[in-house]
């Protein structure tokens, strides 16, 4: 293969045409969805089949104009030290990146850039948020050789602040498997996710959408749903628990379907001083997570989960540029042994001495806000309304102990652990989540005490750092004030790198 | 070996964050606060006035009065904790680190070490300058959670912050 010229402003690939169409399309319908809605529900338009043909030509007209454009003004090249960005036919738009800056490069490809045998490419820089480069239709013999070219420049580079030597040359040679997962692996993360949680969401999408069907044929959907109360209220506990049945059915269809789609053949590899994770199914994704850039270790169990030994394990990294939910959302490994979750601690956080240490729990007045705030409020506020029906008293004294039940497993989960040098913090109800962080990576902390925590001598306490907080309810007032200065000075005296 | 701890040693004299060694905002800033609030209830009275000459269907009165009562609370409720939590707010420049507290009924701390700082601004809106007042905005890296603002400064002030602000983080680049 004839090697491309990466110093010569390029074009994205001829194929990428198509896709820069399908974006553009979708970035526009995302914009004037409301008015779409409008205009297909309204039914005084849809009879006007000339209004309807004229707007989908002009909007296709406009949409092909600006592909077009989009595509002709798009160039990338490689000039001296710098990754040159020239995006814009209106605005005209230059981004420059010194290549030594250049903290991870990663890629991805959906269903139809995988069909169009192009990917995706994202360059991200240190620190300067809304820097954001990206290439979405990238020919693959042209990615790889500029992946190359960016990761051999910075080795190259003079300037070794980067405590990351690792990510230069030296990488592309050993690069150490930690976690495949098989196809069986997936079939177990996919029964162990949280099926309340997802047949509520579908069960939500579907009153939706029932709802929103009966607004459009009022005088049928009347009929029916008369019809369907009536069948509902004829039949007995057998239906009920039958229909409880289906959508829990559905839902673990539903969780298997997207645990295949996201974590298709998963692979976390270990470099020297970073992980690389590839997967995905239509979307192909594999994403560079340098070590100092982990900000927070997350990792959950569930009650489905510890029977097959699993834990959902989540590296929070601080990320620039405006799309952090959807960054943070990739960089997860879903199904990890203990083994593993021992091993990636270890690399990130060095000898485990935090297991050792005694738990400081919060406060059992913790419980007490809890159970007022889930269980009473909510009943109160409904009191009003429904007094007047024996079922909803019925149903308030199963909401108020189940909240009481679902407070108390929430405080007994509640901890912390905490050395000189890093926190763990331990929260859930019915499953279990661990949080931990080295100290130094704090950027800013929160003290808190309400008018009732402060007669009780109580505080709580929140540590944010750049990829989001974590937070110490109900402990006492002097270990927090304690606590606040000793991170407050610890962040203070470091001089390592955080992000 | 079995009595092996490991607690946290705490450094002594660890410097201790005072709520009463905090600078109080400028008064002035409870105009701006004051006129929030009745931004606020022109607003709700405006809304609900306009529902009661559009609509064609009256509601019942009682739901009309608990509607009018509901906006009276809140309002009241407002002025109260805005007023009486002002001398609440301040804020604190130390060597090291900026701090801003807040909250009547829930108090707060917020801290940001100086070294954790990506940048520092000064922004001023309509109301602020007429009355010659100006908020820093403190922002660190990653995401919003961890940005603080100091609102109702004085112009010269908020820009002393600033400087000195700016002149430590570029200490630390």
């Amino acid at each position: 293969m004839n090697k491309p010229d990466l110093t010569k402003p390029t074009r994205q690939s001829t194929r990428g045409l198509l896709l820069i169409f399908l974006f553009s399309a979708q970035k526009f319908i995302r914009v004037f969805w409301p008015a779409l809605l409008v205009l297909v529900f309204q039914n005084k338009w849809i009879q006007n089949q000339m209004v309807v043909i004229i707007i989908l030509v002009v909007f296709l007209g406009l949409l092909i104009v600006h592909t077009i454009l989009y595509y002709l003004n798009f160039f990338f090249y490689i000039e001296g030290n710098e990754f040159v960005l020239k995006t814009g036919y209106l605005r005209k738009q230059t981004l420059t990146v010194p290549i030594e800056r250049i903290q991870s490069v990663n890629t991805k490809q959906n269903i139809i850039q995988q069909l169009l045998d192009v990917i995706s490419l994202e360059i991200d820089t240190a620190g300067t948020a809304g820097k954001e480069l990206k290439i979405h239709a990238l020919d693959k013999y042209y990615a790889d050789e500029l992946q190359k070219q960016l990761r051999a420049v910075k080795s190259k580079s003079p300037i070794e602040e980067d405590p990351d030597p690792g990510a230069g040359a030296v990488e592309e040679e050993k690069e150490e498997l930690l976690l495949q997962l098989t196809p069986a692996d997936l079939l177990k993360i996919g029964i162990s996710q949280n099926h309340i949680r997802a047949a509520l969401v579908i069960l939500a999408f579907g009153m939706q959408l029932f709802q929103q069907i009966q607004d459009l044929f009022e005088e049928q959907a009347n009929q029916y749903s008369s019809r369907l109360v009536e069948f509902l209220s004829q039949s007995n506990w057998a239906l009920v628990s039958f229909l409880a049945i289906f959508f829990l059915v559905i839902a673990i269809f539903f969780s298997l379907l997207r645990t295949v789609i996201k974590y298709f053949d998963f692979k976390l590899l270990k470099k020297e001083h970073s992980y690389r994770i590839e997967a995905g199914l239509l979307n192909k994704r594999n994403v560079i997570v340098p070590h100092y850039k982990v900000q927070q270790l997350n990792w959950e169990t569930g009650p489905l989960k510890r029977i097959f030994g699993i834990y959902h394990l989540v590296f929070k990294q601080a990320v620039s540029g405006q799309n952090r939910r959807q960054q943070q959302q990739l960089v997860d490994a879903p199904g990890c042994l203990a083994t593993h979750l021992e091993r990636l601690k270890t690399d990130l956080f060095g000898e485990d001495i935090l297991s050792g240490l005694p738990k400081i729990r919060t406060n059992s007045y913790y419980f007490r806000r809890l159970w007022i705030f889930y269980g009473w409020l909510p009943f109160i506020a409904a009191v009003p309304f429904l007094y007047e029906q024996w079922l909803f008293w019925m149903g308030s004294v199963v909401w108020v102990m189940g909240a009481a039940g679902y407070s108390y497993l929430m405080l007994k989960k509640r901890y912390f652990k905490v050395n000189n040098h890093q926190i763990r913090i331990s929260k859930g109800a019915v499953s279990q989540r661990w949080q931990q962080m080295e100290l130094f990576k704090i950027q800013s902390v929160e003290f808190r005490q309400s008018f009732f925590q402060k007669r009780k001598s109580l505080a709580s306490l929140r540590l944010m750092n750049a990829s989001g907080s974590v937070s110490i309810p109900f402990i006492d007032e002097k270990i927090a004030k304690q606590l606040y200065d000793y991170l407050l000075y610890h962040t203070e005296i470091s001089e390592e790198r955080w992000m | 070996m079995e009595n092996f701890t490991n607690s946290v040693i705490l450094p002594v004299n660890l410097p201790e964050i005072d709520s009463r060694d905090f600078n109080p905002l400028n008064r002035k800033y409870l105009i701006i606060l004051a006129i929030r609030i009745v931004v606020l209830f022109l607003i709700s009275a405006g809304g609900l006035a306009a529902f009661l000459i559009l609509s064609d269907e009256k509601p019942p009165l009682w739901i009309i009065l608990s509607v009018v009562a509901f906006i009276f609370l809140l309002i009241a409720t407002s002025a109260l904790l805005t007023f009486l939590g002002f001398p609440k707010k301040g804020y604190l420049v130390r060597e090291k680190d900026v701090s801003f507290q807040r909250g009547l009924i829930t108090h707060r701390v917020t801290s940001v070490p100086l070294n954790r700082i990506q940048h520092v601004e000064v922004s001023q809106g309509v109301l602020a300058k007429i009355l010659g007042l100006s908020t820093v905005n403190i922002y660190t890296a990653g995401g919003n959670s961890s940005d603080l603002s100091i609102p109702g400064l004085p112009v010269d002030e908020a820009k002393r912050v600033k400087a000195f602000l700016s002149g430590k983080i570029s200490d630390y680049e």
